[in-house]
């Protein structure tokens, strides 16, 4: 449109109302172009580009990473009940993994989680310490369920339901 | 909120179906944990009962085919293992066709069935006792 007025629109033309709103036109469009040529620099040169918000499940996994490495650790400090532990702790990895995965972040590696420590004396007293800790992570991915979108809901819930369970397994 | 909810109902009426020829083979604590288990699936299924109110939700029909015949005590808790399994999934799968309320109630309900499928595998002696996304078919 604005090509074909350059082209065709004579002196002629230009001089009749039409014609010097067609210029108007014209100049506005220069103005707002240099506008957006001039931010578009301003937003690259000057102002450092804004980091992505985190995502909603972020602290899902983060709490995902840690449980496992507080079972790896208690299945290491009390044996007789890594055969419970250890499905735990690789769960906890698969949640860790998978919400990586819908969140399109990179996986956590396991040895994230392998400086944590149990740090209790009794097996009684590792054990419940975890069940706190899954308690709590339960807790919290009910929240983060109710909030998901339709299509996390799934995997969303099974984590609730999953660290549920944990809490049972450690009776 | 399309076939979610009256599949859940289908899998209750089914659970609630099974839970009787279990108890019977079940004694003690067991028999207990089955008459609890029985119960919390008449509480879910009157939960759809009411959530599916005029929508011609499907009636209880008079018998559910059993995943194995229920002759003793280990059969007894092999099905009620897959009972809660198959409970587990329909409510997984509701999920996503809830919010806020209905969303709370699919949620409570698929965490009451994998806790007392972890609670049957204790008694079974199935090892490990947890899965690591309950209600999700494994891979």
């Amino acid at each position: 449109m604005v090509l074909t007025d350059l082209v065709h629109g004579g002196d002629e033309k230009d001089e009749t109302p039409n014609g010097v709103r067609r210029r108007a036109v014209l100049a506005l469009g220069a103005v707002v172009l240099a506008g957006a040529g001039a931010s578009g620099c301003g937003l690259l040169d000057h102002e450092p580009a804004e980091p992505p918000p985190p995502d909603p499940l972020q602290p899902l996994a983060d709490d995902a990473v840690r449980l496992a490495g507080l079972h790896r650790a208690a299945a290491s400090d009390f044996p007789e009940r890594a055969a419970v532990l250890t499905p735990i702790a690789e769960a906890h990895d698969a949640h860790a993994k998978e919400l990586a995965r819908v969140m399109a972040t990179a996986a956590p590696s396991p040895a994230a989680s392998a400086s944590a420590s149990a740090a209790a004396g009794s097996v009684e007293d590792a054990v419940e310490a975890l069940r706190v800790a899954e308690k709590a992570a339960y807790e919290s991915a009910v929240q983060a369920c109710l909030k998901a979108p339709n299509h996390r809901a799934a995997l969303v819930g099974s984590i609730a339901a999953a660290r549920a369970t944990h809490l049972e397994a450690l009776k | 909120m399309t076939g979610e909810l009256p599949a859940a109902l289908e899998a209750e009426y089914a659970a609630i179906f099974a839970y009787g020829p279990i108890g019977v083979k079940l004694t003690g604590g067991e028999q207990t944990a089955a008459r609890a288990a029985e119960a919390a699936h008449r509480t879910l299924r009157d939960a759809l009962v009411v959530a599916l109110q005029g929508t011609g939700l499907p009636p209880a029909r008079a018998a559910y085919a059993l995943p194995e015949p229920i002759v003793d005590r280990a059969s007894a808790l092999r099905v009620a293992i897959v009972v809660e399994e198959k409970a587990a999934a329909v409510w997984r799968a509701a999920l996503p066709a809830t919010v806020d309320t209905q969303r709370r109630q699919a949620l409570d309900a698929l965490t009451g069935c994998a806790v007392r499928a972890t609670r049957w595998r204790r008694y079974a002696k199935v090892d490990p006792i947890t899965v690591a996304f309950p209600g999700k078919a494994p891979a």
